[in-house]
C-alpha cells in the first residue's frame, strides 16, 4: 500500500477548535446594506441591524459543542438554535454573524439567511446536525 | 370561551380578525418560512423560522516541498 500526503484531521480538529471549543459566542444581525464578510476580522456595529427588542452585538450562542472529527474532516455546529424572541426589525437583514467574545470579538464566521424582516415576532435560527457532512462550520 | 389573543404592533389582538400567511423558502443554503399575521393588509405581526443547510466549509491546502 503507498504512502499518502495531506493535512491530518487531528490537526485540522485542533485548530478548528482552538477558536470554538469553550468559547463564549454571539450571534450578530447585519443588513442588506451592509458589506459584513468573511474579511471582517471582528465583530462590527457598522451595518448591525436596530429596532425594538434587539440588543447591539447580537444574541449568544449556545456553544455545548466542541470541534468534532470524522475521517478528516473537523466540524461543529452551534450546540442550539439563535433566537430572537419579540423583536421588531423592520429594515430588511439578510446575514449573522457568529463571533467570539473570548477572543476579542473574533469573527468565526458570516452566514447569509436571505433578505428578512421581523415584526412583533420571533426570528429562529435552526442549526444542521452536527457532523462532518452538515456541520455549520468544516475543515476538510 | 375566551377568543385568544396575539401580539402585534397594533398591541393584543383577537386571533380570528388577523390574516395568517405562511410562505417557505427553500435555497441551497437554508430553508425560511415566513409566518405573517395581516390587519386590513397591514402587517402587524410576521416572525420568520430559518433552518442553516450550507455550512461555511474551509479546505486547508498542503504545499509541497520546494
Amino acid at each position: 500500500m503507498a504512502n499518502t500526503q495531506g493535512i491530518s484531521g487531528v490537526a485540522k480538529q485542533a485548530a478548528l477548535g482552538a477558536i470554538v471549543d469553550s468559547k463564549t459566542l454571539k450571534g450578530a444581525l447585519y443588513l442588506v446594506s451592509a458589506t459584513t464578510g468573511p474579511t471582517n476580522t471582528v465583530y462590527t456595529a457598522t451595518g448591525e441591524v436596530s429596532g425594538t427588542g434587539y440588543t447591539a452585538a447580537g444574541a449568544s450562542v449556545t456553544n455545548a459543542n466542541a470541534a468534532g472529527l470524522t475521517s478528516t474532516t473537523a466540524y461543529w455546529t452551534p450546540s442550539a438554535a439563535i433566537t430572537w424572541t419579540t423583536v421588531t426589525l423592520s429594515t430588511a437583514f439578510d446575514a449573522v454573524m457568529i463571533y467570539s467574545t473570548t477572543d476579542t470579538n473574533r469573527n468565526i464566521g458570516v452566514f447569509t439567511i436571505g433578505s428578512t424582516t421581523v415584526t412583533a415576532g420571533n426570528l429562529t435560527i435552526n442549526m444542521p446536525t452536527n457532523d462532518s457532512s452538515t456541520g455549520l462550520v468544516r475543515f476538510a | 370561551m375566551t377568543e385568544p389573543l396575539i401580539y402585534t404592533i397594533k398591541g393584543n389582538i383577537p386571533i380570528s380578525s388577523l390574516d395568517y400567511s405562511a410562505v417557505w423558502l427553500d435555497t441551497a443554503d437554508f430553508i425560511k418560512l415566513t409566518e405573517t399575521y395581516r390587519l386590513e393588509g397591514e402587517i402587524v405581526k410576521e416572525s420568520v423560522h430559518i433552518y442553516m443547510k450550507r455550512a461555511l466549509e474551509s479546505t486547508i491546502e498542503q504545499g509541497i516541498f520546494g
